[in-house]
């Protein structure tokens, strides 16, 4: 039940992101990819099944606010959320720049599915918002990574204060 | 341990996967037509997006409003909301001019047309292209429904409302979108086709036979109200090239360059009744 109410949560927060990023401007939205960041971020904190189930939660969100097909981000969005967990739990991710190559390989893993998905279900050629598009997973992970360290600091903060 | 030893995980991600999946199959036989768990977490979700967007715009005039000229910016909103019905009235009437003969005509057009905007104001977009959808802060309580033409602050064709429409948010189809459709004929040489979004910055006309000469570059093109959605005489966009279509030599090739501008719709203005050909 608990993790039902966080991934709630965690799927609120992304829309807050979201929104956040829209109303700076509808550029920010295709860079960088709020409900990506929030899954990669609590799939690599609380494993692979939160991850699914956060997945499917936020892709599903990001596709109702979307008018493509209802349940690709859904699908793309649950695997990276459950490989996101299941590898974070067998290598050490912790240090900067190998959570930010990780989540770097996971972010582009997941465009990859999604643009192939999309290209499937709907016979199209998608928008690369003239090659901007390739730069949300490098901008996801940035954040995703810098969100993971600037946890680390508040932590030692803590525990100094301490 | 493997992922295969972990048969709980295995089965939960195959669970949800197949949900997907469902998901999209389900959608196939629909069409574009909205299932009603997209619709639900939509209702769900939509009032989130319209808070944050309200609180980050709050914070944003706090400055504005409070400490920096207070009594000139109140006026100056009371002016651009004027020059917003302005905009809207000329544009519409340069539309009827063409279609009424009569001044009583032109007067009574005008008195029922300024009844009929409601401003909104722009608080998302497509998350995952920006060129197909955007989402507006009122709803079916301010008396918006489906199908109903959306201007900018300048007169321009933005889009039309769809599904889902909840109390107090409303999806918009962009004209640039790919599954929109809009009938237009252009200004100086009457050439009448169809504008098709491509999900991107551009437009095209399509359905203007090889045969038929005419059409210039920069010519605006109008709406003509026959799809029944669009009212008579909405600018749209201009004519950016015309080519041959290889693929298809019955047709032209025509690209056109949408009026409106993603840096104008932070405010638009939806028509909520007239429709097309009235």
């Amino acid at each position: 039940m608990k993790d039902v109410l966080r991934a709630f949560l965690a799927t609120v927060l992304a829309v807050l992101i979201y929104s956040l990023a829209g109303a700076a401007g509808p550029m920010f939205i295709v860079v960088p990819n709020a409900f990506s960041v929030i899954v990669l971020y609590f799939s690599v904190r609380r494993g692979e099944v939160f991850g699914a189930f956060l997945g499917t939660a936020c892709g599903l969100v990001q596709d109702a606010f979307s008018l493509g097909v209802f349940g690709v981000g859904g699908l793309t969005k649950t695997l990276l959320g459950f490989w996101a967990g299941f590898v974070s739990r067998r290598i050490d991710v912790a240090p900067f720049f190998r959570n930010g190559l990780f989540m770097l390989v996971m972010s582009v893993l997941e465009m990859i599915l999604w643009v192939l998905a999309t290209a499937v279900v709907r016979r199209e050629s998608l928008n690369f918002h003239g090659g901007l598009i390739l730069l949300q997973p490098l901008v996801t992970a940035v954040l995703g990574s810098s969100l993971f360290a600037v946890e680390r600091r508040f932590r030692a903060r803590g525990f100094r204060g301490a | 341990m493997s992922l295969w030893e972990n048969r709980r995980s295995v089965r939960i991600l195959a669970g949800l996967a197949a949900f997907n999946i469902l998901l999209i199959s389900i959608q196939i036989p629909r069409g574009a037509e909205k299932s009603f768990f997209e619709r639900s977490i939509f209702f769900l979700y939509s009032p989130v997006l319209r808070a944050v967007t309200g609180a980050a715009r709050g914070l944003g005039s706090l400055w504005t409003n409070y400490f920096d000229l207070r009594g000139v910016r109140g006026e100056n909103q009371q002016l651009k909301k004027e020059i917003f019905f302005r905009n809207q009235d000329v544009r519409f009437l340069e539309a009827r001019i063409r279609l009424f003969q009569t001044e009583v005509g032109i007067r009574e057009c005008l008195a029922a047309f300024r009844g009929t905007i409601v401003p909104a104001r722009v608080i998302g977009a497509d998350s995952a292209n920006p060129y197909q959808m955007i989402i507006l802060d009122k709803g079916s309580l301010d008396g918006i429904g489906k199908d109903m033409a959306v201007c900018d602050r300048f007169g321009n064709l933005v889009g039309r409302t769809i599904d889902p429409v909840s109390l107090k948010e409303t999806m918009v189809q962009l004209i640039t979108d790919k599954d929109s459709s809009v009938s237009v004929v252009s200004a100086v040489d009457g050439l009448t086709g169809s504008v098709t979004g491509k999900s991107g910055a551009f437009c095209e006309l399509r359905y203007v036979l090889a045969s038929v000469s005419g059409g210039q570059l920069g010519e605006e093109l109008l709406t003509t109200g026959y799809d029944k959605i669009y009212p008579a005489g909405l600018r749209v966009g201009s004519i950016r090239s015309l080519e041959k279509d290889e693929l298809s030599p019955i047709f032209r090739r025509i690209a056109v360059v949408p009026f409106f501008r993603f840096n104008t719709i932070d405010i638009v203005a939806v028509l909520t009744k007239a429709k097309g050909g009235e």
